[in-house]
């Protein structure tokens, strides 16, 4: 030992206290230029975006890049889920539920100077119905297939037949989209991007179709369209992109409605949860979303920056598998509602932001029910029910939960899944422990019903309708649940296709109450996302469904 | 003379003669030695008696305890507070030395048993099956060690006896190496000569000559392996590749619980990371005394 050793271990102790500093990658532009418009706007994302291709992608960050430079028939009221005209004005539905008349904004211009009309709308709608070959994969338009299942030529057996019949250009201001059964959904449907409508002459110049499908990470283009020349009719316009740098987005001077109060927008991915907050306390960038809930009260107790919440609008549930047995009993899917200590978790894991789910949807969707079963925490009555199940205890169940990912209803999926073991575990059950990454591995396991006889997962809505959240379980068989209840499919369906309002709200509120007594999962929580500006930015409207859009953002008062 | 002979002179007129005597003599002498042996007996009597020592059940969870946020800091209850879960993080530290005990222990005898049986066998009977033995050895070692135990234990789904083994692996080519040095550098000698030439089978000559010559070199790499086992326990725990049930207190596991806290409740990556730092330290610390005392060169006669 001796001088040099402690001479050493000094300059190693500097050289880590200096690697520790610093990590700023690129150069910092500039936010908060001062003045009540202009300027520029950074905001950190996740992830990068796949795509600039509505149609093609299911991932929050592409979708986040759409919704700035396209816009959909119909649009959402920020802030809420209410349905505004957006390209359309008006809207008219057959009585048969089967026929949709829009009337089109007028004198509406693409980015590259071509005119929007019923033309346009119909060559958009036509594109998607034709999606041929890796097109037709979930992992590429899923939101096509999620609302009107098949395309023109299903080159599966997997895909259903087509809710879509045909769109109609009747003129320029007129489109009909007709249907090839009733559905009363479908304009909540269109408020989401994937049916946003893209310039037809940048589609076909650009090859927007072009390119194949990664099962993992989604399409890939070969065409220009979706990397370099999204053209739509937005109130930003693409100005560059760098991938895994930085997207670019300039204001589009002849918008036809409110133009956007920042100059440009840049959005840049950072993956990393620490990073984004610290970037956002350096002033690297002025806003990011997805905060997690234990740095909430950070950013609220720093005076430079902001929390805006999201209102609820997601469902964390924990599926049970009734293909495993002893998941098809209907006293051990009980014995499973009442041995999960539900408060306790939403209660301490959600920085205040959650509230304890009794049904699997948000109340604020319409067919809420206010007077469904209710499940507390009550382990010596699990244990009864096991037992009257003529089961010994302790049951030995798998139980599954995702790695390495973060999700608004469910911010620390191991943190959920250890205090929901210790409960169960106290509760009659024997819990063996199971984990997969999320992406593609454990997605992957829960739709194909391999995560054991629980898991955890959780949904957030893509547009304000209950056929969004319990049609999409169990309107029929899926492997994920794995169970068949004719009474349930077929109230559902009853309530997707009819188009009463008042009758469709009755429907799906029983729906609910039969959910909670047949216990196909158990819900526990619907949570506010969060997100995190610096004081100075306002107009940023969250939205129950995620996409916002920043024309409304304002750089307001000097720093 | 330099300052070292010098000492051994000393050493070796004030005490009696003989390598582990005179080892001891230079070891108590020597402060990191001091230092690195404290930090050691304190992991071992955490590891050993941790169920005695511990004021709670390291698995039992108590989300009162956080029901204000997390995570309150030392308390007259919790010595050194609560984890994400309420879990006395006290507790799990000392049941996190035991799991780290085990698997050191555990996979060094692993490396140690069999990388002795192929260096020792390369080294004495040399030729080919020396050539192959060492190549097979420098394959192994040319991937890092951490990287090689991800290797294995991702190839065999993690576990408790998968991180065993991969540990061990990737031990046993240090081990060879060094026996057979020891080896080479003893076969020549007088006595093996002797042995020999009346006739003494090879393996007898190896386990009752040759080996016990080897043994302090072999106690010295051991105590340094121990180090780099527990280094690599944690490192694939905070990977995710150690035991799969998360409630598992494990000193790397506790790492990655907080790792999306850091800003929120920093103390409960401090403790954990603080518990690895010292004990592979003290290992070290041990380790590297205990070659200087044990070096045949800087004793005080031939």
């Amino acid at each position: 030992m001796g001088k040099r050793r402690w001479l050493l271990l000094l300059v190693a102790a500097c050289a880590l206290a200096l690697g520790g500093c610093g990590g700023d990658d690129g150069d910092d532009e500039g936010g908060g230029d001062g003045g009540e418009s202009g300027g520029t706007l950074v905001f950190a994302g996740a992830s990068d975006p796949v795509v600039i291709d509505g149609a093609l992608v299911s991932d929050g960050e592409s979708i986040r890049a759409v919704t700035q430079i396209f816009e959909t028939l119909i649009g959402l009221k920020p802030g809420s889920t209410d349905l505004v005209p957006a390209l359309a004005t008006e809207w008219e539905v057959s009585p048969d539920a089967k026929a949709y008349t829009f009337t089109l904004r007028d004198g509406v211009k693409f980015h590259d100077g071509t005119d929007f009309n019923a033309e346009a709308v119909c060559f958009n709608f036509d594109r998607w119905y034709n999606f041929k070959g890796p097109l037709q994969s979930s992992s590429a338009s899923y939101y096509w297939q999620s609302f009107f299942g098949g395309y023109a030529k299903n080159e599966s057996e997997d895909i259903s037949p087509s809710l879509y019949k045909s769109c109609e250009a009747k003129d320029d201001t007129t489109a009909v989209v007709t249907l090839t059964k009733p559905s009363a959904s479908m304009l909540g449907a269109l408020t989401q991007q994937a049916f946003s409508i893209a310039s037809p002459k940048a589609l076909e110049e650009f090859k927007a179709d072009a390119g194949t499908v990664d099962e993992e990470t989604g399409f890939r283009p070969t065409g220009t369209f979706g990397t370099e020349h999204p053209i739509g009719t937005g109130p930003f316009k693409f100005e560059s992109w760098k991938r895994a740098d930085r997207l670019v987005l300039a204001k589009y001077d002849d918008y036809w409605g409110e133009k956007a109060k920042v100059d440009k927008v840049i959005i840049r991915p950072i993956a990393d949860n620490a990073a984004r907050l610290q970037a956002l306390q350096n002033d690297e960038i002025q806003g990011y979303d997805l905060v997690e809930p234990q740095d909430v009260p950070t950013i609220e107790g720093d005076e430079n920056l902001q929390i805006l919440e999201r209102p609820a609008f997601n469902v964390a549930y924990v599926t049970i598998n009734q293909k495993q047995k002893p998941m098809d009993k209907l006293e051990v899917r009980q014995a499973v509602a009442y041995g999960l200590d539900r408060e306790a978790v939403v209660n301490n894991f959600y920085g205040g932001r959650g509230v304890v789910a009794k049904e699997m949807m948000p109340p604020e969707v319409m067919g809420y029910a206010d007077d469904v079963t209710e499940y507390s925490y009550d382990p010596e009555k699990a244990k009864s029910l096991l037992q009257k199940a003529g089961l010994t205890l302790p049951v030995p169940i798998d139980f599954w939960y995702p790695t390495d990912v973060s999700r608004p209803y469910m911010p620390d999926p191991k943190r959920n899944f250890e205090a929901f073991a210790a409960s169960l575990n106290k509760s009659g059950f024997k819990v063996t422990p199971h984990s997969a990454p999320w992406s593609p591995d454990y997605l992957g396991r829960v739709d194909e019903g391999t995560a054991g006889h629980l898991n955890l997962i959780g949904w957030t809505g893509d547009f304000a309708d209950p056929d969004n959240f319990i049609g999409v379980f169990f309107q029929s068989f899926s492997p994920q649940f794995g169970f068949r209840n004719p009474e349930l499919f077929n109230l559902l369906d009853q309530g997707e296709a009819d188009a009463d309002e008042g009758k469709r709200e009755e429907i799906y509120q029983q729906a609910n109450r039969l959910v909670m007594d047949y216990l196909p999962a158990v819900p526990y929580a619907h949570s506010k996302p969060a997100l995190g500006f610096r004081a100075d930015i306002e107009g940023y409207v969250p939205s129950p469904t995620t996409n916002e859009s920043f024309a409304t953002v304002s750089i307001g008062g000097g720093d | 003379m330099s300052v070292a002979e010098a000492e051994a002179r000393e050493i070796q007129l004030e005490a009696p003669s003989g390598l582990w005597h005179e080892a001891f003599h230079r070891l108590i002498r020597n402060p990191s030695a001091i230092i690195g042996f404290v930090l050691v007996f304190l992991f071992f009597t955490a590891a050993v008696f941790a169920p005695r020592l511990a004021t709670h059940d390291p698995l039992k969870t108590d989300l009162l305890a956080i029901a204000d946020g997390c995570c309150p800091g030392p308390s007259t209850e919790h010595w050194l507070g609560v984890d994400l879960l309420g879990r006395d993080v006290f507790s799990r530290l000392l049941y996190g030395a035991r799991y780290s005990l085990l698997i050191g222990v555990v996979s060094v005898f692993i490396g140690l048993s069999i990388g002795m049986v192929i260096g020792a066998t390369a080294g004495y009977v040399g030729g080919i099956v020396d050539s192959v033995l060492m190549r097979a050895m420098d394959i192994m070692l040319a991937i890092p060690g951490l990287l090689f135990a991800i290797a294995i234990v991702a190839a065999l789904q993690p576990g408790l006896w998968q991180i065993m083994v991969a540990v061990g692996v990737v031990n046993v080519p240090i081990f060879a190496r060094l026996l057979r040095s020891s080896v080479l550098a003893q076969r020549e000698n007088e006595f093996v000569l002797a042995a020999r030439a009346v006739g003494v089978r090879k393996h007898k000559i190896l386990a009752s000559h040759i080996l016990p010559n080897a043994v302090s070199v072999l106690i010295v790499q051991a105590t340094l392996a121990m180090a780099t086992a527990i280094i690599d326990v944690a490192g694939l725990a905070f990977l995710g590749l150690g035991n799969p049930d998360p409630a598992t207190p494990e000193w790397g596991a506790m790492l990655t619980d907080v790792n999306e806290y850091l800003q929120a409740a920093p103390f409960l990556a401090v403790v954990p990371g603080l518990a690895i730092v010292l004990s592979v330290l003290g290992f070290n610390m041990i380790g590297d005394a205990l070659r200087e005392a044990l070096d045949p060169k800087l004793r005080g006669r031939v």
